[in-house]
């Protein structure tokens, strides 16, 4: 067919694909990977359910597409934890009561990985800015600003 | 009890936690099935129109298209959850926009729905009905020409397009009027809200080789599933096997069916296994919204401030289609009254088809409507009499040992302690001394009560002493999330003092499960807890009984001690492990040790003595929990824009078995509660939905909650709850809306009736304070 | 039906080239709108040209005289954190961190989103009201157009099939002067129900210069400059503001949607006018 030849680094391992052009990332890593941590709540970029992080930062999986990203490194929820070790932030989020349904908790808890990266000692308001592109319906949100300020505080560690 | 708690009563991290937070959790969507094909769905363009005729041959020939039903694949059979009105599929009339027409199944989601543009349907349209005036009107068009012949669960009050009438009655309105020294009448508006779940409905059927069906889907209940699935296709019910993924959000949603019915005819007309998982936009479009509501309530008082009446009408857009909609208006009426001594009271109201999407069940189940009303005006009336709005409260207040609209009588009541714990918590008495705001904003403090039920219909547990003495417990109740597969579990290690290690959850399966309404109506913690708890002093029965014979003792002088050993109380070292006694009653006498328990919940909702019940769709309701709420908000005097800066909540839980669970359904309440009462409206442009998508319709993230919401856990043990638990699930959204109004009021001046209480109703209210259009009655 | 095309780039003029051969091919710059039309189903490219490949398109540079060139493809996120956009430069700073949420900040690009000019996006007011020119280019070559002559309608743009957006530039102003994005939304993130973009200049206790844009209510962003010559010279004191402010909304071209009504937003012009012109100004003391 016309699909295309791209090499993504999927949570440090190179991975070679051959996608069609309009197959966007979130359909590459749950679909053609088996990487389902990632969700589809909307395919819009609104809800944040499908947050990877590429190059570390966050971004949509629904509006990106793989083709476009070759040579990218791609974090998904299952790149965080060290074989049966949770990271920090898994951890906190499990402690803290932060995940119910759980359904926006992946791309939730790597949106705080990246604001973590960026702002290790994040206030609350930052915490909340930060995860502002990440919906949550069950929570109300406190228990996940504390989960990250339990990071912060090292206390997951 | 003396002893340390083994589980009840510990904030421990949910038992499905690590699958969670490892991405590896299998929702609907994330599950296949070998030789899987994809099923779309075709929409109704219009929303009242007959069905003339179908072509699908277009579709039929697109290669990789397996089946194209119709209606016509499907019998005349209804399924409702009170007044079976609805077919799986649109079958004769399109009675929506958005109505499932037609249905295909093909080797990949994007050739199914390419053969659903292909499917050409002929119509005759019909009047459309849009809103309750017009489905009341003399000589509008019916939705529903069958209505009179549809099966009812209750003798339902219908007649043209109102679906249900109900009324209940205490006391003597007229002489409450006559006694009134001052009346207060306002009417109310809510608008539908979505859901808004985060994953959105899906279904994956796959038939075996006798024909059988497993049906895997997002759900709040694996019975409700198989009984809507069943009844829609005609299938005898030990014919369908339904099980559940794990659930990404529901809120009502779920609870009801959604695209099972269709993905399960799919899956017998083309012998694969078909998968479907809708679009957020279908999501919007095709499932179920909160019920609109327009509600009057006129209340009479003593200059004192004493209650004396109380009248609660309410008009509920029901849409297309019944679903909850008779239970809603009636438990809707039934809270009408509120927690209040009010001693004449007449509550009555219709539930109406239109041709818009159904609704259906949303937390809180038609009591934030009527609590946004009568919360407000109570608000108004205490303003009038010069009094604390608290105090106001307080002077009616229903004391424990009441008696509920209707009669039930009302044992475990902390309400008064949940308003003094509010009360404290937001330094209430001082909010007048806080420092001014920041220029150009305006502070307001408000408060508002609720109570809801848990409870409700029929639930059962089985909980089996494996031969190594661990547990596995089985109740059919759907975790959506909200933690009840842990809760449940802490109540059945402690109940038989093991460490919640040892206790396994069984996921729900209608093939070995047994019953369980649903996750609903706030019960599971309470009914289901109160199956397992029964179920598992069963077992604690059984294994004393084998103890007893083992030791030649009678069962009375036995004690379970934790850990998981049964021994003779005062002698330690006469004791065995659970091991031993489940190995005996395996291998050699007595048989394996299973604890059941199943109930109803029995209590009756409408004494005739006291009260009068027309058309009441539920005969027995559930035991009350309730809550008091204060919030502060600060209004932006340039837009009228509202900002929540602080809530307290504090709810009577009667025993909280997981702290910090039970802070999880009270801050995600109160959040749901804060989109409903400020941003969230679902909007019809005609017929069609003008914001069926994340970009136009919106629900709060991060920056439009505070990060101060504070719970507060009130215990009056329910003396039949597990440990004394009642529920938590609703009860924390209930009263968010009248709060935010009456903190809005207190802040500019301004009583809004009308809710979302956007900035766009908040300044206009603002600009006319000085005069405004005078209240209309309901007419018709 | 062919498969879709992913064209890769390497320069300006090859890609105003691919467009300019296939009128059914789009641009592909951060993909937070193209991707999400595509999935929606509400657009079919036939082919798509991704930018990602060009050098020179990202980044933003600050000139010796004071003057920014933003590349078409700088992400919001760049923009929003530049210490290179100054004194009312940072009305397009501003806007930039305000628009939809950090993921959707780190993929977005000023050049894609300009050129599919939502009248409820940030960009528009605020590029008005700095002055700034938009350079374009194409098979004739590049050209460039004021801001405010950009946006034409809804959705719309001066952008001729086979352009595309190059790059953005400000010009230096004055450099104490202030900018400032005051926007209305429902919640956090959404598209504004209104805003102004204000850029001011004072003398002393008098304004000597001012931009006002209006933003999300017409379909095009609307400046005044009538309005401007309300205040130039005044103190800024309520009774030119809300002279300004009606002059305004009088302008403005409202529509009712999911966000508002028209008369909603003709109300709270004037009002927010006067809240972004006094939020410029106490910044300039």
């Amino acid at each position: 067919m016309s699909d295309i030849a791209v090499t993504l680094k999927i949570n440090g391992r190179d991975r070679a694909l051959h996608v069609p052009a309009g197959e966007t990332l979130l359909e590459t890593l749950r679909d053609r990977l088996g990487l389902t941590g990632a969700k589809r709540g909307c395919n819009q970029g609104v809800c944040g359910a499908c947050t990877v992080l590429i190059e570390g930062q966050p971004v949509r999986g629904c509006l990106s597409l793989s083709a476009n990203c070759d040579g990218s490194a791609v974090t998904t929820i299952e790149g965080l934890a060290k074989g049966q070790a949770l990271a920090p932030i898994q951890k906190a989020f499990a402690e803290a009561g932060a995940v119910q349904c759980g359904f926006c908790s992946s791309g939730m808890m790597l949106a705080a990985t990246a604001l973590i990266v960026e702002h290790p000692r994040a206030t609350v308001d930052e915490i909340r800015a930060g995860l502002a592109g990440n919906l949550c319906r069950c929570s109300g949100y406190r228990k996940i600003v504390d989960a990250v300020l339990s990071v912060i505080a090292g206390e997951a560690r | 009890m003396s002893e340390a708690a083994v589980a009840v009563g510990l904030s421990l991290p949910k038992l499905e936690t690590v699958e969670k937070v490892t991405g590896r959790a299998q929702y609907i969507a994330d599950l296949s099935r070998p030789g899987m094909l994809h099923g779309a769905i075709l929409q109704s363009p219009y929303p009242h129109a007959r069905i003339l005729r179908y072509d699908t041959s277009a579709a039929l020939a697109l290669p990789g298209v397996h089946a194209v039903v119709t209606g016509d694949d499907f019998g005349e059979h209804r399924m409702g959850a009170f007044v079976k009105d609805e077919t799986a599929i649109a079958k004769g009339k399109v009675r929506y926009v958005g109505e499932p027409v037609a249905a295909v199944a093909a080797e990949d989601e994007a050739t199914a729905r390419r053969a659903c543009q292909l499917i050409d349907v002929e119509y005759e349209e019909l009047p459309a009905i849009l809103s309750v005036e017009e489905a009341l009107a003399p000589d509008a068009a019916i939705i529903h020409e069958d209505l009179a012949g549809y099966f009812k669960v209750f003798p339902a009050i219908s007649k043209g397009n109102s679906l249900s009438y109900t009324e209940i009655k205490e006391g003597d309105i007229e002489r409450g009027w006559r006694e009134s020294e001052l009346v207060f009448e306002n009417i109310f508006e809510t608008p539908a809200q979505a859901h808004l779940a985060i994953e959105p409905c899906g279904a994956l059927a796959e038939t075996d080789a006798q024909g059988r069906v497993t049906l895997w889907s997002a759900n709040q209940s694996v019975f409700r599933v198989q009984a809507n699935v069943c009844e829609s296709l005609g299938l005898p019910m030990s014919k369908l096997r339904c099980v559940t993924p794990r659930i990404g959000g529901g809120f009502g949603n779920k609870m009801e069916a959604h695209v099972q019915p269709i993905v399960v005819k799919l899956a017998m007309v083309t012998g694969r296994p078909v998968k479907m998982i809708l679009t957020r936009e279908e999501d919007f479009q095709m499932v179920r919204v909160r019920h609109p509501a327009k509600i009057r309530i006129k209340t009479g008082v003593k200059r004192d401030g004493t209650l004396v009446v109380r009248e609660c009408e309410l008009h509920l857009d029901g849409g297309a289609f019944g679903d909850d909609s008779p239970g809603v208006l009636g438990y809707a009426l039934l809270m009408s009254r509120g927690p209040y001594r009010i001693p004449h009271t007449r509550c009555h109201g219709h539930v109406v088809y239109t041709n818009k999407l159904r609704s259906g069940a949303f937390r809180g189940f038609g009591n934030p409507q009527v609590s946004f009303g009568a919360e407000t005006q109570l608000d108004e009336i205490a303003e009038a009499l010069g009094m604390d709005p608290i105090e106001l409260r307080l002077k009616n207040l229903m004391q424990p040992g009441d008696h509920w609209l209707g009669g039930q009588r009302v044992d475990s009541n902390g309400l008064a302690d949940c308003i003094a714990a509010v009360r404290e918590a937001s330094s209430w008495d001082r909010r007048k001394a806080l420092p001014a705001p920041p220029e150009s904003k305006r502070r307001g403090f408000g408060i508002a009560v609720a109570a809801h039920i848990s409870g409700l219909l029929g639930t059962g547990a089985i909980v089996r002493l494996l031969e190594d003495g661990s547990v596995v417990l089985n109740t059919g109740a759907v975790d959506i999330g909200q933690g009840s597969d842990t809760v449940l579990t802490q109540i059945c290690a402690e109940a038989l003092k093991i460490p919640i290690e040892q206790v396994s959850t069984a996921s729900p399966d209608t093939d070995g499960s047994p019953y369980n309404w649903g996750t609903t109506a706030s019960r599971v913690t309470y009914t289901t807890g109160r199956a397992v708890l029964a179920a598992s002093r069963d077992v604690e029965r059984q294994i004393k009984e084998q103890a007893a014979d083992i030791f030649e003792c009678s069962t009375a002088d036995l004690e379970l001690r934790p850990g998981g050993r049964v021994g003779i109380k005062g002698v330690q070292a006469k004791e065995l492990p659970f091991l031993v006694v489940s190995a005996r009653a395996h291998w050699r006498k007595g048989g394996p040790i299973v604890g059941s328990n199943t109930l109803v919940y029995e209590t009756p909702t409408i004494d005739p003595k006291r009260a009068v019940a027309l058309g009441l769709p539920f005969q027995q309701i559930g035991v009350y929990s309730f809550a008091a709420l204060v919030t502060e908000v600060e209004i932006d005097e340039a837009t009228g824009q509202t900002e929540v800066k602080r809530v307290w909540t504090a709810v009577d839980v009667g025993k909280a078995i997981n702290p910090r669970l039970v802070e999880g359904q009270i801050e995600g309440g109160v959040v749901q509660g804060l989109g409903f009462a400020l941003v969230e409206e679902v909007v019809w442009d005609g017929a069609r939905l003008a914001n069926p998508t994340l970009m136009d319709y919106k629900i709060p993230g991060t920056m439009d909650v505070p990060y101060e919401l504070h719970s507060i856990i009130v215990e009056h043990a329910q003396e039949d709850g597990p440990f004394g638990a009642k529920g938590v699930g609703e009860i924390s959204l209930v009263p968010v809306p009248a709060a935010i109004a009456n903190a809005i009021h207190d802040a500019a001046g301004v009583r809004l009736r009308r809710l979302p209480m956007n900035a766009e109703r908040v300044l206009r209210a603002w600009l006319a304070k000085e005069g405004g259009p005078k209240e209309k009655s309901l007419a018709h | 039906m062919s498969a879709l095309q992913l064209h890769t780039p390497t320069s300006l003029q090859e890609a105003a080239r691919l467009l300019a051969a296939d009128p059914e091919a789009k641009c592909l710059a951060g993909g937070a709108t193209l991707v999400a039309m595509m999935n929606a189903g509400l657009v079919q490219p036939s082919a798509i040209v991704s930018l990602r490949k060009i050098d020179g398109m990202a980044g933003i540079k600050r000139h010796a005289d004071g003057s920014v060139r933003i590349g078409a493809m700088t992400r919001h996120r760049a923009t929003a954190t530049s210490s290179d956009l100054k004194a009312g430069q940072a009305v397009v700073k501003h806007a930039a961190s305000v628009i939809a949420n950090p993921p959707v900040r780190n993929m977005g690009t000023m050049g894609g989103s300009i050129a599919f000019a939502d009248p409820g996006a940030d960009y528009p007011p605020a590029l008005v009201a700095a002055d700034a020119e938009i350079e374009l280019i194409g098979g004739n070559g590049s050209r460039r157009i004021k801001a405010a002559d950009f946006f034409t309608d809804w959705y719309q743009t001066t952008l001729e099939p086979g352009e595309l957006v190059a790059a953005i530039h400000l010009p230096a102003g004055d450099l104490h002067s202030i900018g400032h994005y005051d926007k209305l939304a429902r919640v956090e993130g959404d598209y504004a129900t209104a805003s102004v973009a204000v850029v001011l200049t004072m003398a002393g206790k008098s304004c000597a210069g001012i931009a006002i844009a209006v933003g999300a209510c017409g379909p095009k962003p609307v400046r005044l400059a009538e309005a401007e010559r309300k205040l130039i010279g005044s103190d800024l004191e309520d009774t030119s503001l809300a002279a300004a402010g009606a002059l305004l909304a009088e302008a403005a071209d409202p529509v009712d949607d999911v966000r508002a009504s028209a008369d909603y937003r003709r109300l709270v012009i004037p009002r927010l006018v006067r809240r972004a012109v006094r939020a410029a100004l106490a910044q300039a003391r």
